[in-house]
């Protein structure tokens, strides 16, 4: 028996199949793997990859890589995704004026309006005046408490800033009941001798005074015009449990409008949109352009040196100028990403408005033909560059069990969504759109603000569950889940996510509600909108009634509920669509490795 | 012993003062009652089994000397959620938080 080896190499997993042929011409497939691609898709480093992967099939059949007899490879598409996000608006505060913070546990609800006072200066105090007093944590909450009831007779306390979590404690040995927050690190950065205002919200609530640009200038004693300033301070405090808010008179609070720029969209014509349009209107533009040869953006702008980039990039990639990489296709989205507020006092964040994009740039040809030599010369095997991406994804897709023609694959990867449609007579019909999982795993991290591109990966692959005791946790559909032994207390109360082998502590202090919200909508924004868009592009006379089966393969089809949200979508227009099982034991892995395997069998190695 | 109080309780003997005070201050920041039991028992496991099995809210805390323990009550007897000998005062403190903070089912401090 012959042993061929079928090899797709994607943007983010490589994956063989190994089929043996037998002496009349019939196929039986042996094994299969995936592992992780090596460097960019197309470029030599992909061989150390396949490689690897080589090994780890034949190695299931306990057989070494040099008893295969063929390697076959896919001509890959010339696309390459790359993502980017820029934020398009931009708060400013020119005089440290603000903390709006989170303390686990305040005290004495309500709100406060006085001069700050350190705490050492309060020999100082005038009668006439009300004071905030700020106490470092160097003095104890009993000493504080002591202090404060011994003044409060001569001066007019009216609250209480501590940089220490001791708001409750120093609060229950007051003789006069103030509002106390607590936990401000960098107290000293507080500036004294001027107005501030601080609130505490009840029990179970957020702040309301000082989360209203109104209730502010009440406090603070605004004109019309400084209450315009202080607009983006009570905005970005919304939801806040407590807050201190300074009147700083030269200070200064803005919300910039970054010059985020045109996109201009070069098809029979150039077609040009603003950033600051919304997403949108920049596929609405996009999608009227007809055939795009290239995009590009306004020079010195955001989204200019954002494209910019995207195009050097790949052109380092694949040594190529960037006047030969044409970026053919966008995928825009917007979201809403916490940028760090400049001149805050805590590290405060706001919710800027953004633009995340996806970008699919075509070279003229990858180097495929450059791969296979190198397998060649490595390993001693004849390596054969064979068959379009899309039509083995299709072969492969076919193997599904219950499918028939015309069937339409919707391949779901890292990189690009991609489609293709075959006809009664084999004819296969293909189109790749910028935009795919890496573009959903950018959204999760921004939008949650997570410093990491691993956890934003991990919350898009796992479900959610939070951790209520020792020895349950209630899961994020709603059932609960019992532990046999207690679990370790460092789990206790967190939201976890739920991987196959460990429990993955979620280190950011997020609800359950909104990481699953964010993620859903997420994989929404970018799966839902790119499958109707590619599908349109192919189907007969653009209409998706016209089609029937829709199988669908690819890394992100394996997601837990992508899957779903496209049957959903596609139930509307009476498709069967489902996740694709290659060769009915694969799921929905390795159609194009099947499909090259599928594809020698299949007559073609008469002439090789 | 007629403790139908609401509270997490605090069992100790020979308890270093500082740790005890540390310990209290803990749960009060966290806003959970407390109350403490002086007890004749000269053994650690024995107080914190106790103390988080005779609490209406299922934690309690025992302190026998430099030493402390916090216990829950569906916790076998002899394991712990934090033991400690020799104390910091603020590794005392965060005691006293997590106890509390058990009761509320919010995560642990470090």
């Amino acid at each position: 028996m012959k042993l061929i080896a079928g090899v797709d190499i994607g943007n983010s997993t490589t994956e063989v199949c190994i089929g043996g042929i037998k002496e009349d011409g019939r196929i039986r497939y042996l094994s299969s793997c995936k592992r992780a691609t090596t460097g960019t898709k197309g470029t030599l480093a992909n061989v150390s990859g396949i490689k690897d992967a080589l090994e780890e099939a034949m190695g299931i059949l306990n057989k070494s890589v040099n008893e295969l007899s063929l390697i076959r490879i896919n001509e890959a598409t010339p696309v390459i995704g790359d993502t980017a996000m820029e934020t398009i608006t931009e708060t400013i505060i020119t005089e440290s004026s603000m903390i709006g913070h989170n303390p686990s546990t305040p005290a004495g609800a309500g709100q406060a309006v006085g001069t700050i006072l350190y705490m050492e200066h309060l020999n100082q105090g005038k009668a006439e005046i009300p004071y905030i007093i700020a106490a470092g944590s160097e003095t104890t909450y009993e000493e504080i408490a002591r202090q404060i009831n011994q003044y409060s007779n001569r001066l007019n306390i009216a609250g209480l800033i501590l940089q220490a979590d001791e708001a409750v404690l120093v609060w229950n040995r007051l003789k006069n009941k103030i509002p106390v927050v607590d936990e401000v690190k960098r107290i000293y950065q507080i500036p004294e001798f001027k107005v501030a205002a601080i609130e505490v919200a009840l029990v179970g609530q957020s702040i309301r005074m000082l989360s209203n640009p109104y209730g502010i200038a009440t406090l603070l004693k605004l004109n019309g015009e400084e209450t315009k300033a202080v607009t983006p301070i009570a905005k970005s405090l919304i939801g806040k449990r407590s807050a201190v808010v300074i009147k700083t008179p030269h200070g200064n609070v803005k919300e910039n409008i970054l010059p985020a720029g045109e996109i201009y969209i070069e098809s029979d014509q150039i077609y040009s949109v603003n950033i600051d349009s919304g997403a949108e209107r920049i596929m609405e533009v996009l999608e009227n352009a007809g055939t795009i040869k290239d995009i590009s953006g306004q020079a010195d702008s955001n989204i200019g040196n954002m494209l910019n980039n995207i195009k050097t990039g790949m052109g380092k990639v694949i040594e190529e100028t960037d006047r030969n990489i044409k970026i053919t296709d966008i995928l825009a989205v917007d979201t809403l990403a916490p940028v760090p507020i400049s001149g805050s006092l805590a590290g405060e964040t706001c919710m800027e408005k953004a633009v995340g994009i996806a970008a699919m740039v075509k070279t003229e040809q990858l180097p495929m033909r450059k791969i296979a030599e190198e397998l060649k010369r490595q390993l001693h095997i004849y390596v054969k560059v064979a068959g379009v991406e899309a039509i083995m994804a299709t072969l492969g897709a076919i193997t599904t069990p219950g499918t028939t023609l015309p069937l339409a694959i919707l391949d779901l990867g890292g990189g690009s969504t991609d489609a293709a449609i075959i006809d009664r007579d084999g004819k296969v019909k293909a189109t790749h759109q910028a935009g795919a999982g890496e573009l959903v795993s950018m959204l999760i991290q921004t939008e949650l603000g997570l410093t990491s591109r691993h956890t934003a990966e991990q919350i898009k692959r796992y479900p959610l569950a939070k951790v209520e005791s020792l020895y349950h946790m209630r899961l994020e559909n709603g059932g609960m889940h019992f532990f046999e032994e207690p679990v370790e207390p460092k789990y206790f109360g967190n939201v976890v996510l739920l991987h196959p082998d460990e429990m993955i502590k979620i280190e950011e202090d997020i609800p359950l509600e909104k990481i699953a919200l964010i993620r859903k909508e997420a994989k929404r924004k970018v799966f839902v909108k790119n499958a109707v868009r590619a599908l349109l592009k192919i189907a007969p006379d653009h209409n998706l009634r016209s089609i029937s089966n829709i199988v669908l393969v690819g890394g992100s089809a394996e997601d837990f509920e992508i899957p779903e949200m496209l049957m959903e979508e596609f139930a509307n227009y009476k498709i069967v669509c489902g996740r694709g099982n290659i060769r009915g034991t694969e799921g929905p892995r390795n159609a194009v490795a099947t499909g090259l395997v599928l594809s020698y069998a299949g007559g073609s190695h008469g002439n090789e | 012993m007629g403790m139908n109080k609401p509270s997490i309780l605090i069992y100790i003997n020979e308890a270093d003062p500082d740790i005890l005070n540390e310990v209290c201050a803990g749960i009060e920041e966290e806003g959970i009652p407390y109350e403490i039991f002086s007890k004749e028992e000269m053994d650690l496991e024995y107080l914190s089994f106790n103390s988080a099995n005779d609490s209406i809210l299922g934690a309690g805390i025992g302190i026998f000397g430099g030493k402390v323990a916090l216990s829950l009550r569906s916790l076998p007897r002899g394991t712990y959620i934090y033991y400690l000998e020799n104390p910091t005062d603020s590794e005392s403190r965060n005691i006293g938080a997590n106890g509390a903070r058990a009761v509320k089912r919010m995560p642990f401090k470090d």
